[in-house]
């Protein structure tokens, strides 16, 4: 099973470490990797270290926290390498990394895909730190790159100011996919995906303050889809959708398995690389969109993903118009 | 009890000590020199035996590589030399440099008929297509010329871009990685190039993994001594990146260089590269201070601020590359790097600041100002690794400061074309490596190679700064260019004083060790654009003489 990577950017004291935090100590059933630049920099409890060799760090819940050392790219082929590998890996960048550049090393091994770049924002400085001398170039470019960008800190400024960074932030970053959270940790359970991205299928979001900010819609047809009508209909989510997952059938390759991630404005339907067919929903396609709840609106994603059904073709017929049209 | 008396007679001894320029003897001691002069001056001290080998012959101090990486070593130990610049070998070999692709193969397939192991990897290094004739890219299929069966692994100069042949893309799967570093044709095939480690990593540990990960090989040491030492280096910097603190590693650098037949001295800044914490650094560089031997020391802490400029990761002052605007990478963030240089500064260290571009330079000013104010030091000798866009105020800055510098002059010669063309321009590719209104300014500079990314070469290094020329022959910048004996300074007693070696190394005095290089004609009285091809005829290291081949 192929293992996506995400990588979290933002300037320094965005809130980047707490989100890795509340991964390692929350991961949601997920045997998680976190590959940080330092350990220093992480705030792992004691009771849950299950013992240190060298540069990985292996937790009691299954998670391991590997330090990059000089070697990025070495450090993320050796976990795709592990028999007892990840299901997830989590790439904290540095500080003034470019998050682009570092989501690179994401498929840097025929194991690992990029699932997406969370940037973490800061929003009682991140306005006036894009005028910075040094690092405003770099601080508008995580901006930029980020598919999800997770505005931090809103509960030290008031709601108004809230309000004009994230209009701001729809200036500088047309296209932008804003969460905010408080505390940047509650927007951990958004990046985590099961195995393949099917666990979320079945999981209810958890509750509490997390399911307040964020509500899920789901689609579930039998028989196969139109796929061009699918990729047409993703393109054109409305941006409180911050993340979906699906698995689907499409018409163009009935006998596949498609999946479908979304991590903000980035997306990717792909075929299964494992085809397991005993595996659950054989002919029914799923999707779940996980969007913010004061924003997202369930009849117009009703009504935007009606075209993608097309007609059931029986077998029969299939297999009759495929020997007509063989020569 | 003191030893025997060893006294060197050579045509001329340059000193680079204005008490006594020059000379015509040396005595030697316990490998110490005893005496500068005459011969009878020499042989007031008594008993000797006068070695006349090179009575022919230039001395001059001891040359002083001030920046190199261990790297080098190691890719003469493991992978064969094929890039497009003339290098020797530690066996003193020159390989003609190969400008063409045609040329590549050619030499490929010549290497790779030696291979008798027919699923051995063909791994080389030093390719940059960038400085061919034709810059042309390097592609599979031309690799495939090679063998179409035999792994093939191409390192570039700069060890940001690697060339694979078919056989290495199959291997190691390139079908599935995606990773944007890994180029592909129109019909979406790996060309063969793939740039940066995220693009590399897979085929590097299919076919070449002993390039990565430390290696305690006792070759790299050796290789890293007898590359240099051909070309009359007798003191070189291991410049940040090695970790002397793992135990394994010093325990093999102290067995290397505690061999008598070791032939250069090694000054091993301590890693602030590799190393996250500046607690660390600091606690490191203290664990390792005076746990080398004769021939390896610590010295300084190298800290990396920026990227490569011909990379177009150095960070620049607006208005940032060329026609592009774009800018660089931070290696650290300068609020970090703020607090790490008043750490180190704090604590007594030296400080070795990696600025390629000028504002990671006016962000190292800045941070050292800083921490002066905190904390007044004199004589720290912090200093510039590059330091190539530097201007006027800035070295104002540093001179005021107590900050030096090592430029990068070789980059005028084999980049200044490149620079001029691709990432600075006009007048800031002239601008490079401002070496003459460094000196003008008082602040102390010398030079170097910055091996493996162009040979260490510390004549060449001189020449460049003397000629400021570039491969096609323009001059760049002709007001920068410093004298004959200008340039010989920073190649000796200059080095020595960033290095905090001045006591010992870097001129002919009284005193000082026994470190002479031999050169066939005088540096400081040929045609200054005949100084890299002087022959080098061997080095004295500690009274010991070091041939060189050929």
């Amino acid at each position: 099973m192929n293992i996506p990577v995400t990588v979290i950017g933002g300037y320094l004291g965005a809130g980047k470490t707490t989100l890795l935090n509340r991964l390692l100590a929350h991961p949601q059933g997920v045997r998680l990797a976190v590959v940080v630049n330092d350990f220093g920099s992480v705030n792992i409890d004691a009771a849950l270290i299950a013992n240190r060799d060298g540069e990985t760090i292996s937790l009691t819940n299954g998670c391991v926290c590997c330090s990059i050392g000089d070697n990025l790219a070495l450090a993320l082929y050796d976990l795709a390498e592990r028999p007892d590998g990840p299901e997830h890996i989590v790439v904290e960048a540095s500080g003034v990394a470019d998050p682009a550049r570092i989501a690179g090393y994401a498929a840097s091994h025929p194991r690992l895909f990029l699932d997406g770049i969370v940037v973490v924002a800061d929003a009682e400085t991140v306005r006036a730190r894009v005028h910075d001398a040094y690092v405003g170039d770099l601080v508008r470019r995580q901006l930029e790159t980020a598919d999800l960008i997770a505005l931090s800190k809103t509960d030290l400024v008031d709601a108004k100011t809230v309000q004009q960074v994230q209009e701001w932030i729809s200036v500088e970053v047309p296209d932008a996919r804003v969460v905010t959270a408080p505390r940047a940790g509650q927007v951990a359970d958004l990046l985590l995906s099961g195995p393949g991205g099917h666990a979320v299928l079945y999981d209810a979001l958890p509750g509490g303050e997390h399911a307040r900010q964020f509500m899920t819609w789901s689609f579930v047809r039998g028989g196969v889809l139109d796929g061009d009508a699918l990729r047409t209909v993703i393109a054109a989510l409305p941006a409180a959708v911050v993340r979906a997952k699906g698995v689907v059938r499409l018409a163009e390759a009935p006998d596949r398995r498609f999946v479908l991630q979304l991590v903000g404005r980035r997306w990717s339907l792909e075929p299964d690389h494992v085809e397991n067919r005993d595996t659950v929903v054989p002919d029914r396609s799923v999707i779940v969109c996980i969007g913010l709840a004061d924003q997202l609106e369930p009849e117009r994603l009703e009504a935007l993903f009606a075209p993608v059904s097309v007609a059931v073709v029986p077998r029969a017929v299939k297999a009759l118009l495929q020997g007509v049209e063989r020569p | 009890m003191p030893g025997p008396i060893t006294i060197f007679s050579a045509r001329k001894i340059i000193t680079m000590d204005p008490a006594v320029e020059e000379a015509t003897h040396v005595a030697v001691r316990d490998g110490i020199i005893l005496e500068v002069g005459t011969l009878n001056e020499c042989a007031v001290w008594g008993d000797h035996t006068l070695d006349d080998r090179f009575g022919d012959s230039i001395l001059i101090p001891g040359l002083i590589e001030s920046h190199a990486h261990l790297l080098d070593g190691l890719l003469w130990a493991k992978a064969e030399y094929v890039g497009p610049i003339d290098r020797r070998d530690p066996s003193g070999k020159l390989h003609k440099g190969l400008a063409s692709i045609p040329a590549l193969v050619k030499r490929l397939k010549e290497v790779e008929a030696a291979i008798s192991d027919p699923t051995a990897p063909l791994v080389g290094w030093g390719v940059d297509p960038s400085l061919n004739d034709l810059p042309d890219p390097i592609t599979r299929h031309d690799l495939d010329q090679v063998s179409k069966t035999r792994p093939i692994f191409l390192l570039a100069a700069s060890c940001h871009i690697a060339y694979v042949n078919s056989a290495t893309l199959e291997l190691a799967n390139y079908a599935a990685i995606k990773a944007p570093g890994v180029l592909r044709d129109a019909s979406g095939a790996p060309t063969g190039e793939l740039q940066e480690m995220a693009a590399m990593m897979a085929a590097i540990k299919a076919v070449a993994s002993n390039l990565v990960g430390a290696s305690t090989d006792a070759e790299q040491f050796f290789n890293f001594a007898k590359v240099a030492q051909v070309r009359g280096v007798t003191t070189i910097v291991d410049g940040g990146g090695s970790t002397y603190f793992e135990p394994a590693f010093l325990q093999a650098a102290l067995a290397a260089t505690g061999s008598p037949d070791f032939p250069v001295r090694i000054v091993a800044h301590n890693n602030g590269i590799t190393v996250p914490k500046v607690e660390d650094m600091i606690e490191a560089a203290t664990m390792l201070r005076g746990k080398g031997n004769d021939k390896l020391v610590f010295q300084g802490i190298k800290i990396l601020l920026d990227g490569s400029n011909q990379g177009f990761t150095g960070r620049l002052r607006p208005p940032g590359y060329l026609r592009t605007g774009a800018n660089g990478l931070w290696n650290r963030a300068p609020e970090e790097l703020r607090r790490i240089v008043s750490a180190m500064h704090a604590a007594g260290m030296q400080i070795v600041a990696h600025c390629n571009a000028d504002q990671a330079s006016e962000a190292f000013i800045e941070a050292v100002a800083a921490a002066q104010a905190e904390k007044p030091r004199f004589d720290h000798r912090h200093f510039i690794v590059h330091g190539q866009l530097l201007n006027e105020s800035q070295l104002r800055r540093m001179a005021t400061l107590g900050i030096s510098a090592t430029l990068f002059s070789n980059h005028m010669y084999y980049w200044g074309d490149f620079h001029r063309t691709h990432t600075f321009g006009a007048f800031r590719a002239a601008a490079m490596n401002p070496a003459a209104t460094a000196l003008r300014l008082g602040v102390i500079v010398a030079a170097h190679s910055d091996t493996p990314v162009s040979p260490v070469d510390p004549l060449l290094t001189m020449w460049a700064a003397v000629n400021r020329v570039t491969t096609t022959g323009r001059v760049q910048g002709p007001r920068e260019r410093v004298s004959a004996y200008e340039g010989l300074r920073m190649m000796t007693y200059n080095a020595a004083w960033l290095l905090h070696r001045d006591h010992e190394i870097g001129s002919i005095r009284v005193g000082k060790r026994a470190d002479f290089t031999v050169l066939a004609h005088d540096p400081l009285a040929v045609e200054p654009m005949a100084i890299k091809d002087i022959p080098v005829r061997g080095t004295i290291l500690g009274g010991r003489v070091f041939p060189t081949a050929g």
